[in-house]
């Protein structure tokens, strides 16, 4: 919220009427002008801003340092283009309208868009920057239109000259399918050295970010603060339900059923979408259990693969409904079932490395300080082979119910 | 401590003499072209610390000796005399330039105008030379801006401590000019009372 009277030199010249930024330079360039003059305004009610022309006949000012963004708005219309730009003229004169700004307590600030190339010499910009440093004036340089080398070297060596403590910037906006606007607004142009940006700068933010079509919800929260956060409101409490409402029914599922993880029926879209989240739920539920006990899982399988007829028939009608319609949901549930068969075969796999006798007794050589031959040895092996044995009849067990299936 | 001057200090005391540091409005004070934005303000301090030149000074920007800066007070005062210690190699300020109840002056300002007194100054680095003023000319100073154009030859200019020696009055000068008002309500202007600790305002 610095108090500060910006004044923005515009580029008229021929070099503005080229169309590689839409729908012109001069197009982009005043769009961009007048979201400037929206952010300053805003950030601080008191901040004045004046608009020149650098090309045409001559340098011409536009408008004085004023807080009336209708005033600033009207005179960008009607511009023409034409002329060649003077970047030095255009700069003394926005410093000499600055210097006369009538609140003195202002921080002064000069706005340059660079469009066309530049005439004059790197010394005398660097001359001009140091004259702005020396009365403390900060300068903001857009570089865009004419891609130059000389151009850029000279914009650079102006900035190192008026820059002081970061409070002068230079933004290179190259053409493409960004407006210049949208470029510029997440500059610190418009966020201002960093303060963070004023409510304007960051609601255009969201707009650009989220797209053309404009802000969230549709309205603009400058124009309707209460609807927009009617809107948000309303938004987050669905969301909250919506949320609430997956959660019960995963819980419900888990304790029905752990191979299927099918919702209580909704119709709802965005319920589906909690539906095949569910399912992966129930599912990583399901290979924990695996892990754990081994009889309850027997059960639950039995159970599942008893009620996979009448289970449909037993839920809500709704159900099969949903589960017919939405193919995304028969794919999860298949998924979930290839899952379980999956990872049964894993651990059969690893238990049967276990038993091999010849693979563990290697593996013991192996480690340091293990006699394969000793006997305590012999004993942990023979017990661990024993244990082993019905946990694979289980996984033996469990993998062929689920292929009748 | 000694003081230097070619007087018996036991009189009088030096240090409240050169007091007026006290009545200078030290968040208003600015300067034009120096390198470490906020720098002036360690330039005044009390008379017995002048010399101590290892806190931070006042430096002009590399290779541009002028030097412009601007003492706002807070109330009216009577200026007697102004000291000035200057950096050592040259980059000791030798003019100075004084306005009197202008603010907003900048370089260009300054070289046309015309000054209230201008005095050619020698190196000081010990702080002894003070340099007298017109007295009649400085009776009512609300804030008085100090230009140095040239220095020693140096590449910079450095100036460790300004004192100003007076005496002030009571009176304020009216600042009504100056008041900007609100247009809009800001926020970030007005503490709420939650935040200032207060509940419910109460009529005594």
């Amino acid at each position: 919220m610095v108090l500060e009277a910006t004044m923005i030199c515009i580029d008229n010249s021929e070099w503005m009427r080229n169309g590689d930024y839409s729908p012109s330079r001069f197009q982009a360039q005043s769009d961009a002008v007048n979201l400037i003059c929206g952010a300053k305004t805003q950030s601080n009610p008191e901040n004045t801003v004046g608009v020149l022309t650098m090309a045409g006949k001559g340098v011409r000012v536009l408008v004085t340092p004023t807080s009336d963004l209708g005033k600033i708005l009207a005179c960008m219309h009607g511009l023409e283009i034409g002329g060649e730009m003077d970047l030095a003229a255009g700069i003394q004169v926005a410093q000499l309208a600055l210097k006369h700004r009538q609140n003195k307590k202002q921080q002064q600030r000069i706005i340059v868009f660079a469009g066309s190339p530049i005439k004059q010499e790197k010394k005398t910009l660097e001359s001009i920057g140091r004259k702005l440093k020396k009365n403390s004036v900060a300068l903001d340089i857009v570089n865009f239109g004419e891609e130059d080398d000389a151009k850029t070297e000279k914009l650079d060596a102006l900035l190192a000259a008026v820059n002081n403590n970061d409070t002068s910037h230079i933004v290179h906006v190259p053409p493409g399918p960004n407006a210049l606007s949208d470029v510029l607004i997440s500059t610190p142009i418009f966020t201002g050295d960093g303060e963070g940006g004023s409510g304007f700068a960051a609601a255009a933010a969201a707009a650009a970010a989220g797209g053309v079509t404009g802000f969230e919800f549709g309205v603009d929260p400058n124009l309707d603060p209460e609807l927009a956060l009617a809107l948000r409101v309303s938004m987050e409490e669905e969301r909250a339900r919506q949320e609430a409402a997956a959660k019960k029914a995963a819980e419900e599922t888990s304790k029905q059923e752990k191979g299927e993880g099918q919702p209580s029926g909704t119709q709802d879209a965005t319920m589906t979408e909690h539906a095949s989240v569910g399912t992966s739920e129930a599912d990583n539920k399901t290979t924990d259990l695996m892990d754990d006990d081994n009889a309850l899982l027997q059960q639950a399988l039995a159970m599942s693969m008893d009620e996979p007829a009448t289970g449909h028939e037993v839920r809500d009608t709704d159900m099969s409904e949903a589960a017919a319609d939405d193919p995304d949901l028969a794919l999860a549930l298949q998924l979930s079932v290839q899952d379980s068969t999956s990872d049964s075969e894993d651990q059969s796999n690893v238990s049967k490395l276990l038993t091999d006798q010849s693979f563990v007794s290697s593996i013991l050589a192996s480690l340091p300080g293990v006699d394969p031959n000793d006997p305590s040895v012999k004993d942990l092996l023979a017990s661990m082979q024993s244990q082993s044995e019905p946990q694979q009849k289980n996984e033996d067990k469990a993998p062929k119910e689920e292929e009748k299936k | 401590m000694a003081c230097l001057h070619d007087h018996s200090c036991e009189d009088h005391d030096c240090s409240t003499d050169w007091s007026l540091y006290k009545h200078i409005d030290l968040t208003k004070v600015t300067a034009l072209n120096e390198s470490v934005p906020g720098s002036v303000k360690s330039v005044f301090k009390a008379w017995e610390q002048r010399l101590s030149s290892s806190e931070e000074h006042l430096e002009s920007n590399e290779g541009d000796p002028e030097l412009l800066v601007y003492i706002p007070f807070t109330s009216d005062v009577k200026i007697k005399s102004i000291s000035i210690v200057g950096g050592a190699d040259g980059t000791s300020p030798s003019k100075m330039r004084v306005f009197i109840n202008r603010d907003g002056i900048d370089f260009s300002d300054a070289q046309g105008m015309q000054a209230i007194q201008e005095w050619d100054l020698a190196e000081n680095l010990q702080g002894v030379l003070e340099y007298q003023t017109r007295y009649s000319k400085f009776q009512s100073v609300a804030s008085i801006t100090l230009h140095f154009p040239e220095n020693f030859g140096g590449d910079t200019t450095q100036i460790h401590y300004i004192g100003l020696k007076g005496e002030a009055t009571q009176l304020k000068r009216d600042v009504v000019a100056t008041i900007v008002y609100e247009l809009m309500p800001n926020p970030s202007d007005h503490k709420a009372r939650s935040e200032s600790g207060g509940g419910l305002s109460h009529v005594e």
